[in-house]
């Protein structure tokens, strides 16, 4: 394997395969052998769970299990007439879709699924890079993505869209408040804002830092979740595209693919805020435990490294993405006043406190 | 004091958390989904279904041709002699009922004077849909007393 890798380095030149070449393989291997199954497995998931909780069955008549069910989503949704309204404003209705999609993906390239080469030993590193302002960079990219939803509501030129987009501008600019300042919490008990060093500093200091610093990291990592759901757009913070209130919200005027990659930025979005959470709360791709001597069988050392870690990282990611449905499944939508109570009057005195608190913890450690 | 467990239970979302066990529960529980055309619900004993005719017990009186509102019952019998029992005995010819505009009143099954009935909806039959108002629709005697096409459930319920 290293062998491999190290010939097609000499035939390229190093710097081509350092900085071009195998960034791009990383990238397209990651966006449409991970995220991408992922996501449409996700949504298939969704539905099936969803369905559990209401004692149905779920989709079941496409393949067994229903397992077929995201190829046929995805063949109809290719298939469907892509309507653009006249009305609409044509440069920035075609561009809203993009904007919610990139910066989603995007993110991915800073987030961890895996140890480093250097850590294990071996030829590849199991994140596309290691950046030390990466959650700076995770926080900015999140905000882009904002500004797709704004702009299709905009562009649409239809009362649902734009309030729909009006709502998500609002929900957005408060929760983002909140959201940034949890990330806060995690940066000053590691010290670092790259990934790769947040997760290292959980295991040098023996401790998930949702655990860590007199259970102030649980008050953070909650606050980061719950904001992040709202962030992603999520039940039962969906204001933007509240079904019974504004048909679709932002989306409304939106047909075929062009509907179906808001959809795409949404589960992304899903999936980059529980990755972000399993990274900066939950040890990133290091198993349980993984200090104790007698629950080494955790760490999986019969496996590769880079291997038991990625399964390590699938589980936890797995079982954010489970919470994600499973408060869709429970929560009625929040009124739009509840939702600015929660976020200004709770949400943000709460971080603050738990920011100055974790600081105490700092200088008294 | 109600107040203060008040509002600690809405800082520890005490009522949230309870909701999630509640759809967790629920995972798990049996569905309750019917795959209809793999498996069928059978109809309850009352179950207003498509008609049935026992050609045995009928007296050919034709008091459901004249009590059914809208006139959907076509009878035609003869009499005949029958040669064993050397009695005069009414034939029918036809026995037809076109179920198209029937609106399961049940009028005819009403008016019946026969016990136990010799005409009578509740046979649990209820897939009567068609491609065409003239398929399968206008029902002869034949089909009243054996229903090939259309499934029935069961024929226990005899009043």
């Amino acid at each position: 394997m290293t062998g491999m890798f190290d010939s097609v380095r000499e035939t390229v030149g190093p710097a081509l395969f350092d900085y071009a070449l195998s960034p791009l393989v990383k990238i397209l291997v990651l966006i449409f052998m991970g995220v991408l199954p992922l996501i449409s497995y996700l949504v298939l998931a969704e539905r099936k769970i969803l369905g559990f909780m209401q004692v149905r069955l779920g989709p079941n008549r496409v393949g067994p299990w229903g397992v077929l069910q995201p190829i046929a989503d995805i063949a109809k949704l290719l298939v469907k007439e892509d309507i653009i309204p006249s009305t609409a404003i044509r440069w920035a209705y075609i561009l809203a879709p993009c904007l919610v999609v990139a910066p989603a993906f995007v993110i991915f390239a800073v987030i961890p699924f895996g140890p480093s080469a250097a850590q294990t030993g071996g030829a590849l590193d199991f994140f596309i890079t290691d950046v030390n302002v990466a959650l700076l960079f995770v926080v900015a990219m999140a905000t882009v993505g904002v500004y797709g939803i704004i702009l299709g509501g905009w562009a649409s030129n239809s009362k649902f869209s734009l309030l729909g987009g009006l709502r998500a501008a609002a929900q957005m600019i408060s929760y983002e408040v909140p959201q940034g300042f949890s990330l806060v919490i995690p940066l000053l008990m590691a010290g670092t804002m790259s990934m790769q060093g947040i997760v290292q500093a959980q295991f040098e200091q023996g401790r998930w830092f949702i655990f860590q610093g007199w259970g102030l990291g649980l008050v953070a990592f909650f606050i980061y979740f719950v904001a992040g759901v709202a962030e992603s757009n999520r039940n039962p913070f969906d204001l933007p595209e509240a079904e019974s209130e504004l048909v679709a919200g932002f989306h409304t005027e939106y047909t075929g693919m062009r509907f179906a990659l808001f959809f795409l930025g949404e589960y992304a979005n899903m999936i980059v805020i529980s990755a972000v959470a399993v990274t900066l709360f939950l040890g990133g791709w290091h198993a349980p435990f993984a200090t104790t001597e007698w629950l080494s069988f955790l760490r999986l050392g019969f496996l590769p490294a880079g291997l038991a870690g990625v399964i390590w990282f699938s589980i936890k990611l797995s079982a954010f993405l489970f919470v994600y449905i499973w408060f869709r499944g429970t929560f009625p939508r929040y009124r739009f006043d509840q939702l600015m109570d929660l976020g200004w009057k709770w949400m943000i005195p709460l971080v603050l406190l738990t920011v100055f608190g974790t600081g105490l913890w700092k200088i008294l450690q | 004091m109600s107040a203060v467990k008040g509002f600690l239970d809405r800082i520890m979302l005490l009522d949230l958390f309870a909701g999630l066990g509640i759809t967790f529960k629920h995972l798990f529980k049996k569905k309750e989904t019917v795959q209809y055309p793999e498996e069928r619900c059978e109809p309850s004993h009352r179950f207003r279904g498509m008609f049935r005719l026992d050609e045995e017990r009928c007296i050919k009186c034709t008091l459901c041709a004249r009590d059914c509102p809208i006139d959907i019952v076509y009878i035609d019998w003869h009499q005949e002699l029958n040669p064993v029992t050397e009695k005069k005995e009414k034939l029918l010819d036809r026995f037809d009922i076109d179920v198209q505009r029937c609106m399961f009143c049940g009028l005819c099954e009403e008016a019946c004077p026969t016990n136990p009935k010799s005409i009578w909806l509740t046979s649990k039959t209820y897939e009567l849909a068609s491609y065409d108002r003239w398929d399968n629709l206008y029902v002869d005697i034949d089909e009243l007393q054996d229903w090939k096409i259309r499934p029935a459930y069961t024929d226990k319920e005899v009043r």
